[in-house]
Formats: C-alpha cells, structure tokens, sequence
C-alpha cells in the first residue's frame, strides 16, 4: 500500500517528487491511477496528491491567448460556453471522455501524462498549437505538446517534473475546429480513431489549418502534409480527400480488439475529411454556433 | 399501451393489472439489500481459485507446500486432497481438474486465508506442471476432426461432439423443388455473457453436527442442492440452501458452477465458514456464457410466398463442457421449426466442445441466436418475391389452435396482433425502403417462446403454500426464486387477487429450502406461468378455509359470501361481516382448533419431447419489434433509433412489471445485437471487462416503446403467460434487417461492431437468393 503525500505549494510537490523520484507518483483527479493501483500497472511507494495546489485549475481566456490550469476538470472544458464557440474540438473532445462522474474527477493534465494513445484531450489541444508549462526542481520551461509524448504511457517529463499548465491559441474570428471519434459503443468507450480539425479562414480561402489524430500510433500526431492539403482554397471535396488520404498514410494503427489497422487507417480518412468539413463550416459562420457535431460527424446529407 | 383482445366482463380485478412498484424496490434503491457477498459471520475465511493459464493441458503435478505454509492460509487443495466425483450433464465435469484442464479458466486449486490479499498471495504459490496439448477453438474444426479429443476419458464420445441432435418433419427436398423463392445463407453468433452487475459469490458454513449450510443466489435451488450432494458425497438431507436477494442473474446463475462446490470443499477442509466472490474478470472467465450458434439456413416460399419449407444445418459450440448449456440446441430447433408455419422442416444439428469457457442458459437460451437467422430471412424472401415483410408474416403467422411440426399446442397467440401494433407505430408502411438516402433503415423481427414451463425434467412443477396467522396476515412461501425479474411482487399480486386482500397483506418467503416447497427453479420464462398458478391455487384453498368460518359465523351458505379487502360479507347484507383475522382467530383459539394453511402443487399438462416432438410448454408466448437504425457508411458505425416493441404476454398481471422485464430484454438484446462479445485471443478472453465486452450504455439504447397484447391464456393464472426472455429475442435479428434496409448489405453476424459493418458494405455482402433454381443477385 502506498503512503499519501498532500504537498500545499507547488514548490513542495516538486521538490517532493525530485527527493523521490522512481518511488512517488503524483496523483490528480486519480481516474487513471487507481485502476493502475488496482491492476498493478502502478507500483509506488507514494501518492503525491496535488488536488489542493488549487492555482493549478482554471480556464483563463485572453483575447487570443487560452490558458487550461493542468488541474481543471475535463468537465468544467466540457460546459464552458466560450470554449463550444471558439475552440469547439476541445469540448467535442471533453464531452465524450468517459461518463460525466469520470470528466468531473478527471484533470486534463492528468489526461495528457497519462499519455494514453487514444486519450481524447491530445488531438483537440494539438490543432490549437498547444504548448505545456512544466515545473521542476531546476524551473521552468515549456515545449510544444506534441512533444510531451515520448510512447504508449510514456512521457518525456524528467523525474520530479509536473505539468503545470496548457497554452492555446485560439483566433478570435473567421476560425473553426471540430473533433470527432469512432467508437463501438456510442458513450463511455474509448477512440477506435479520434481526430481534431482546426482551421483559420480569409476571405474564401483557408490559411492555415492543423489535423491530429488520437488511437492510431503510438502517440498522438499533428499531421502537418494533411493540414496543408487544405490550404490556399476553399475546402472542397477534392482537398479534403486529399487531406484524409495523407492522414491515413502518416499514422501506424494497430490491430486489436477495437478494429484492425486497415479499418482504423480507413476511418481516419473518412474522419479527416468531415471533421475538415465541419471546421469550415464552422470557420465559415455556416454552422449554427455553440452546436457540437454529431460523435462521428456523420450529417444527414451525406450520401450513402 | 394494452391491447386486450377478449377478456371476461364479469371478472372483477382488484389487484392483478395494477401497476405496482416492487416490494423489495425500496430496500434495493436506498442500499439496504444484504447480497450474498455482504453476509458475514464469525470465523469467516475467504476462498480464491487458481484457475488453468492453458485451454489444454495435461497436469503432471501440483505443489501447494509453500501455499500451505503462508501465515493465515487455512486450505489449500487441489484433486489430490478432496473428495469430488464428476458431475453436470453427460458427467463431462469435475469441480478440481484431476488430470486435465480443457480452457483458459478451468479450475485447479483454490486457497481459504484469513483475507482476501493473503488467498491471493497464497494462489501465486502453487506450483503447476503443465504438459501444454494442442487445442481447438473453432467449433468446425472440432466438428470434423477427432484430434485433440477434449475429452478423452468419456468413452462413448465419438470426436469432440458432445450431441447430435436431428430433425425432419414433411418432405423438404419435394418442397423446395416446388419453391418459386428459396434464400440461403449462414449466420453466426458470438460467445456472449449474461455479466450481471453482482458477480457470483457463495458462503458455506459447517455446523458442528455436520449440517452445511450454503448461501448462494442459484435460482434451480433444489438440483442444486442434489449435485452437491452427489458430487461431494454428502447426505442432501443435512444441506440448507438459503439464496439471498439476487443483484441480477440473466441465465447465468442457473446452474451449479465449479466454485460452489470449491467453497464447500474449503469450509470442509478449513473447518471454518469460507466465502468466495468473483471479481469481475473472474465473472468473465470463470463463469458461463451465451454459446456461439452457427446456423447454416434455406427458406423457401411459394410466389403468394406461403413458406413451403426450413432446412438448417446448425452448429452450436458450447465450449469445453456441457452444463444446461448444450440444450440451448434445441430451443434453437423450436424456432427454425416453429416461428410461423413451416409445413416442412429439416435440422441437422451437433453439440460440440472447443476449448473454451463453456455455455450455460442465459436468457433466451439459444433463440437470439435462431431468430437471427429465421427473420432475417424473411425479410430476404419478402424482398425477393417483391411482398411487403410483413405483409409475408401476417400470411404465415401462427394461429391460435395451430400445432406445429414438433407437436407445440399454441392455444392463446397475439402475433398477428403484435405485428400490426409494431407496424403502425412505426410508419413501416410509409417509410421501409425509403429512408436509404439518410443512411436509415426499418427491421423487424418476431418472436415464439415457451411461456407455460418447459418440461425438460421429470416434473415441470412448484409448490405453493398460504396461511394467514392470527394477525390476519397472509404469508405465501412459494417454490419460485426471486432474482430481480419480480416475481415475489407478481405472485404476491396473484394471492391478494385470489384471497381478496390488498397486497400489503402478502408476505412472501422463497429463500430457504428448508422452508419452501420444490420447483424446478427460475428458468424458460416459467414462474409467472407456474409458480403462479400454484399460488393461486394454494390461495384458493386458504380463502375456502375462512370462507368455511365465515359461513357458519354468518349463519350463510358460501356461495352468499363476497370478499372484499379482507372481510368477508354476505351479499345483500353488508352489515354482517367479519374480517380475516377475526376469522383466523376463530378457528385457532379454540379447542380441537386449526390454523389457515393449505398448500398446492401445479406441475402445467405438458410433455417431455421424445425425438424432439411433443407439447413442451402449457403456453407460448409471441411477439414482434421494430428497430430504426442510422448506419454510418464511413465508420460503420450503427445508431439504433427507435424500437418498438409488442409482446403477447397473455395477461400482464403487473403491466409495469410485464414492460421492464421486456424493455430490459430488449436492452440486453441490442448489446448483443451492436456490441457483446467475448474476444478470444487463442482461447484467452481478451479484456475481460463491461467495457471492452460492449455492454450498452443509456446512450446506446434508445426508448423503448412496449405494447402488452392480452390474449388472456385459458391456462395462465388469470391468463398470463412468461414474458422473462421474450425481449432479448428479435433485436439482433430487427437491428440487422434494419442495417439491411438502410444499406442493401445482408448482416450476417452479429455483434454488427463497427468494423464488420464496414467491411460488409466495402465487400457487398448482400442476400443469396435462388429463383426458380436460378440463382440470382440478392
């Protein structure tokens, strides 16, 4: 049985991790560590509970610039109107982790360390040029998020280093993003595949655009040669099939009992293509604001 | 909504037809339900199984000296050590494997320890030679070759096939060279679980005479008791079984299991009390599931498409043991012959071990899986002839009056009913074959099961007794085992009904078979039917008792007594009266006095099928669902919409009741139909858990719309037939012709995950129809 540490500054739990690095594991809203306890996928000596560092929680928007205490509830991203307008693909992706007594204990940073391949968050803070603030024993220092990731339940933090905060850019007009997922059940499932669109739009023509895919490779991947098949025009049939073809060629699905790798690879075209779609339309000011897309983006008028 | 089709005007109801809570709701909702894992008592020690890591494998030795010597462990044993002689259908098992273990599961040894950590550590001591042997898991492969023989020491088994059961009924081939339409195709179900959200759990305790007693929430509680008898060699007269409230069951708590045993086996060894509870995973691996049914079917039908004739080949994999489980078979057999009228039918059938974990009698009890194959072809004949489905159903629905092939007495049927009802409300007539370009489709599928017992044993009975104490109270102690499906409300309703008080007067005892009176036990959709009918009669002969009192009290003959919420009064003259309990005491408290109490004993006139013919049930129970999917054609991903439900329940004694035994059902049956399954990765259940299993969530099942058909049955208490199983039946069949119509692909597997249906569409899959002996494109 592990022994509790409640660390009441930051500085503490850091310093608390460093002194026993190998040996603590820190523990937030503690949905993924307790059944890791549970099963033996964790064996530690100490639980390094960080729910009362209370200045790690908050949603922080500022003009462009979105800040996610590491802290914050999945729930609280999931409810928050401004983020269903402008940064959609994040409570598209809040809105289907777990159940909701899962997304109210369950922290983002939690969901980010815990680096699981299909987690949800990853892919929708991804195609928002998602940076991470980490603290450690040395200070601080930041890095883009998709270099968080080192493998399945891998992460690149040092020993004694916590994830402190995410920062996020989210423009302000003429914007759009989407995340979309294929499961087998439609609530409480994990991703087959999981992707985010997000794009930004002048005029007719898209300027600049990210795709990421969750559940299909070892970690989660922004797919820069998708985005920028989008790119330079409006969106079209033609582009986005480009894009989808480019995605399922960037990412090495496994088979398992959620699908094969031909299947998963499939679906991330099929995905790409309509979480692009809803982005523009979305970005286009031609999708009815706040409305989140249906879970696997399927619209009425698309043909059989 | 009810539809009653004919009903008795001058039968006054009180309390039958009511909708009423449950009785034991209020304990189950605020927490305060002991289950059997919640019992406890001094001395307690805890029991935990080691279980094979092989499908197959031969046991050279077992070491359990270091188990035995770990602090706080107080048994450990294995077949070397105990006393256990084969057991189950056919004696193909044996609690602890003595010299072979035939799935990744089968039990080898198992530990009592003062906790729970201490019998697992315990377990992680003993040793297991293992001599690995090449296995077979599917069921084809077992079928036609002999090599490996699973189960070796059974010297009349010829290969690995346990059961070859056959059937034929008219002149097949003449008929099909007769069809205009004849539609061929193979379908196939997966190993499924009952995984009810209390896993198994048993307490057994030795008292210092030898006497044992044992918890467990079994519901055929009486065999029960006799195969621990038999198996452990003691003397079932010094056994008490005592079944706590129930925390869900679905077929899967029917039959006595390895553990049961093992937990006896330790208290004896222990000479202490042992509790064993299943973790989750263990529920999965350790305990029965739904057998994987593949059927092999041709229909075919005239061009007015009158079905001319059934002819199956069907191969049912019940793993590596028999159990109840190989009979699923022949519930199957019913369907293919049964479900409509099929003047001519043939079925050649095989039972056969693979080495897998083994199937018992969940719900439904092989007829999903039938009914998967049978109205999906329906709708690919009505397709082919170019008639409306269930203008093609209505042609060949049952009759009331009808007998079919294998001698089945249909008295009371509501199926045409139940299809009109499920047509209508579903605009199927208006939007079947129209909703494709919306990626949305209609199915349907109906059904026929027993709903008056299922004669499978010497007798299909149950005891029933009343009394009514001094207190005016009346106790009904029935043969019948509550396991949340409500019958203790339900009989409680039929003895108030048929006693003249209100329900709050019946107390019910079924938990001690020390107390009550025998029954089969809780299976085929049987209690309502049977332990009803027994309770009613026992009621009856406790109220003549009173009325008897009543009469000479009252200076009235009987037939002048009317019953009215206990008190009894003379009709025409109110004010000479006298109450139940008064009446109690009248006959008690006095010399040569006598206490209210009569007992009765219904066993419904049915038969036992020789060479699977022969009147099974007292009553079938019919229906029909309606399913309206969205099948995304990217993902393959299916979002039923809507389904709705008819069932002819005879007479819905408790309609609320009646509607959440079938809205429950056909819950169950959508995660069959969408998303259970058992993966098994050579032979090992690849993550057993609810959630990579597929149970449904809220969000995977839509409202459910129930109608009750009321056929009120000539021999159902107050005409009420079974309705437990009746709605897990035709989802996966309604669901796949539902994923037909809004794609032109034919399903033919089921749980439909994302990925088959996919692939389905990718490759085409579509019906296989031969017109005229030609084929042509489905």
């Amino acid at each position: 049985m592990a022994e509790l540490f409640v660390p009441q500054t930051l500085d503490e739990a850091v310093g608390f991790l460093e002194s026993h690095a190998g040996s603590a594991t820190p523990i937030a809203g503690g949905t993924d560590v307790m059944i890791d306890l549970r099963t033996g996928g964790v064996r530690t000596e100490w639980l390094v509970d960080l729910s009362s560092l209370g200045s790690l929680a908050g949603i922080d928007l500022d003009g462009e610039q979105l800040r996610l205490g590491a802290l914050t509830k999945i729930r609280a991203l999931e409810v928050d109107s401004r983020l269903a307008r402008r940064a959609t693909a994040l409570v598209e992706a809040a809105r289907v982790l777990g159940s909701v007594q899962i997304r109210t204990m369950a922290t983002l940073g939690g969901n980010l360390c815990h680096a699981t391949p299909s987690a949800e968050m990853p892919p929708a803070l991804l195609v928002h040029d998602a940076v991470v603030e980490i603290a450690g024993a040395a200070g601080e220092r930041s890095l883009p998020l998709a270099d968080l990731f080192a493998g399945p339940g891998r992460t690149t933090l040092e020993p004694g280093e916590l994830l402190t905060a995410v920062r996020l850019r989210i423009p302000a007009s003429a914007a759009g993003s989407c995340y979309l997922r294929q499961t087998v059940r439609w609530s409480m499932d994990l991703a087959g595949v999981g992707v985010a669109a997000s794009m930004e739009v002048d005029g007719a023509a898209i300027v600049q655009a990210r795709v990421a895919l969750g559940a299909v490779a070892p970690v989660p991947l922004i797919v820069p040669e998708a985005a920028e098949a989008v790119v330079g025009s409006e969106l079209s049939p033609a582009t986005a099939l480009e894009a989808g073809a480019r995605a399922a060629a960037a990412c090495s699905p496994i088979s398992d009992v959620r699908g094969s790798a031909d299947y998963r690879r499939a679906v991330v075209s099929i995905l790409v293509q309509r979480a692009l779609r809803i982005a523009w339309l979305r970005a286009t000011g031609d999708w009815p604001e706040g409305l989140l897309a249906p879970i696997n983006g399927l619209l009425a008028e698309e043909p059989a | 909504m009810t539809v009653t089709q004919e009903t008795n005007a001058a039968e006054e109801l009180r309390v039958v037809g009511k909708r009423l809570p449950k009785l034991d709701a209020p304990q189950k909702v605020t927490g305060q339900t002991v289950y059997a894992a919640d019992v406890h008592m001094p001395g307690l020690l805890y029991g935990a199984i080691l279980r094979s890591p092989h499908a197959h494998a031969r046991i050279r030795s077992i070491d359990v000296s270091a188990a035995e010597q770990l602090p706080g462990v107080r048994a450990v044993i294995h077949a070397g050590n105990v006393e256990q002689r084969p057991y189950g259908y056919g004696q193909d098992n044996i609690p602890l494997k003595p010299d072979k273990v035939r799935f990744v599961g089968d039990e080898v040894a198992a530990v009592a320890a003062i906790d729970e950590e201490t019998a697992h550590r315990a377990l992680e001591l003993i040793r297991v030679d293992y001599e690995v042997l090449p296995a077979v898991f599917d069921p084809f492969e077992s079928l036609a070759q002999e090599f490996p023989l699973i189960h070796d020491e059974l010297p009349d088994l010829i290969g690995n096939v346990s059961m070859r059961w056959d059937f034929e009924d008219g002149d097949v081939d003449a008929a099909a060279a007769e069809a205009a339409v004849v539609v061929e195709g193979d379908y196939s179900s997966p190993q499924a679980a009952p995984a009810p959200i209390e896993t198994h759990a048993v307490i057994a305790s030795f008292a210092p005479d030898g006497h044992l007693t044992v918890w467990s929430p079994v519901h055929m509680v009486f065999m029960y008791r006799k195969e621990l008898a038999d198996c452990l060699g003691l003397d079932w007269r010094h056994i008490t079984v005592i079944q706590p409230p129930v925390g869900g069951s679905f077929g899967g708590k029917i039959d006595i299991d390895p553990h049961d045993f093992i937990t006896v086996m330790l208290a004896l060894q222990a000479r202490r009390p042992v509790r064993l509870v299943m973790s989750r995973e263990e529920e999965f691996i350790g305990t029965r599931t739904r057998q994987p049914i593949h059927i092999r079917l041709r229909t075919g039908a005239d061009a007015e498409g009158n079905l001319l004739f059934r002819d199956a080949d069907v191969v049912s994999d019940n793993g590596a043991y028999n159990g109840w489980g190989s009979h699923a078979m022949l519930v199957a057999m019913n369907t293919i012959t049964s479900m409509y009228r099929v003047p001519n039918s043939r079925i050649r059938s095989s039972v056969v071990y693979t080495n897998k974990n083994y199937g018992g009698s969940v719900r439904g009890f092989g007829n999903p899986q039938a009914t998967f194959a049978v109205e999906q072809q329906m709708e690919e004949l009505a397709d082919a002839l170019g008639i409306d489905p269930m203008d093609l159903r209505l042609r060949n629905a049952n009759q009331s009056g009808d007998v079919t092939p294998q001698g089945m007495e249909i008295t009371s049927c509501g199926l045409s009913e139940c299809l009109r009802i499920v047509r209508e409300q579903s605009g199927w007539d208006e939007r079947r074959g129209k909703l494709r370009e919306r990626n949305r489709g209609l199915g349907a599928a109906a059904l026929i099961h027993v709903g008056g017992g299922a004669r499978i044993y010497g007798s299909d009975g149950c005891g029933a007794i009343v009394k009514v104490d001094d207190s005016g109270q009346v106790t009904l102690i029935t043969g019948a085992s509550e396991l949340g499906q409500g019958s203790e409300t339900t009989l409680a309703m039929i003895v108030a009904e048929e006693m003249g008080v209100p329900l709050d007067a019946v107390h019910v005892i079924n938990s001690n078979t020390d107390v009550k009176p025998w029954d089969v036990g809780v299976h085929a959709s049987r209690t309502t039917f049977v332990a009803g009918n027994a309770a009613r009669m026992a009621a009856a002969k406790a109220r003549d008792q009173l009325l008897e009192t009543a009469s000479e009290l009252l200076g009235a003959p009987i037939d002048e007594l009317h019953v009215r919420d206990g008190t009894v009064e003379v009709v025409g003259a109110p004010e000479r009266q006298i109450d139940y309990a008064r009446l109690a005491r009248r006959r008690l408290l006095r010399e040569e006095g006598s206490v209210v109490m009569a007992s009765a004993f219904y066993d419904p006139p049915t038969q036992k099928q020789v060479d699977h013919r022969g009147n099974i049930s007292a009553a079938y129970g019919f229906g029909a669902h309606v399913a309206e999917v969205e099948v995304d054609p990217g993902t393959g991903m299916v979002r039923l919409l809507n389904l709705w439900t008819a069932h002819d329940v005879g007479r819905a004694i408790n309609p609320m009741s009646c509607e959440g035994q079938i809205e429950g059902g056909a819950a169950m049956g959508v995660g069959l139909a969408l998303s259970e399954e058992l993966v098994i990765f050579d032979g090992e259940i690849v993550a057993p858990n609810l959630h990579d299993y597929g149970m449904p969530t809220t969000a995977d099942v839509p409202r459910i719309v129930v109608n009750l058909v009321e056929t009120i049955d000539p021999l159902g208490p107050f005409g009420a037939k079974g309705v437990g199983e009746a709605g897990i039946i035709p989802p996966p069949a309604a669901i796949a012709n539902a994923i037909a119509d809004a794609t032109g692909i034919r399903p033919r597997a089921y749980p439909m995950r994302p990925w088959k249906v996919k692939e389905w569409i990718d490759t085409e899959e579509r019906s296989h129809v031969i017109e005229n002996g030609s084929p042509v494109d489905g």
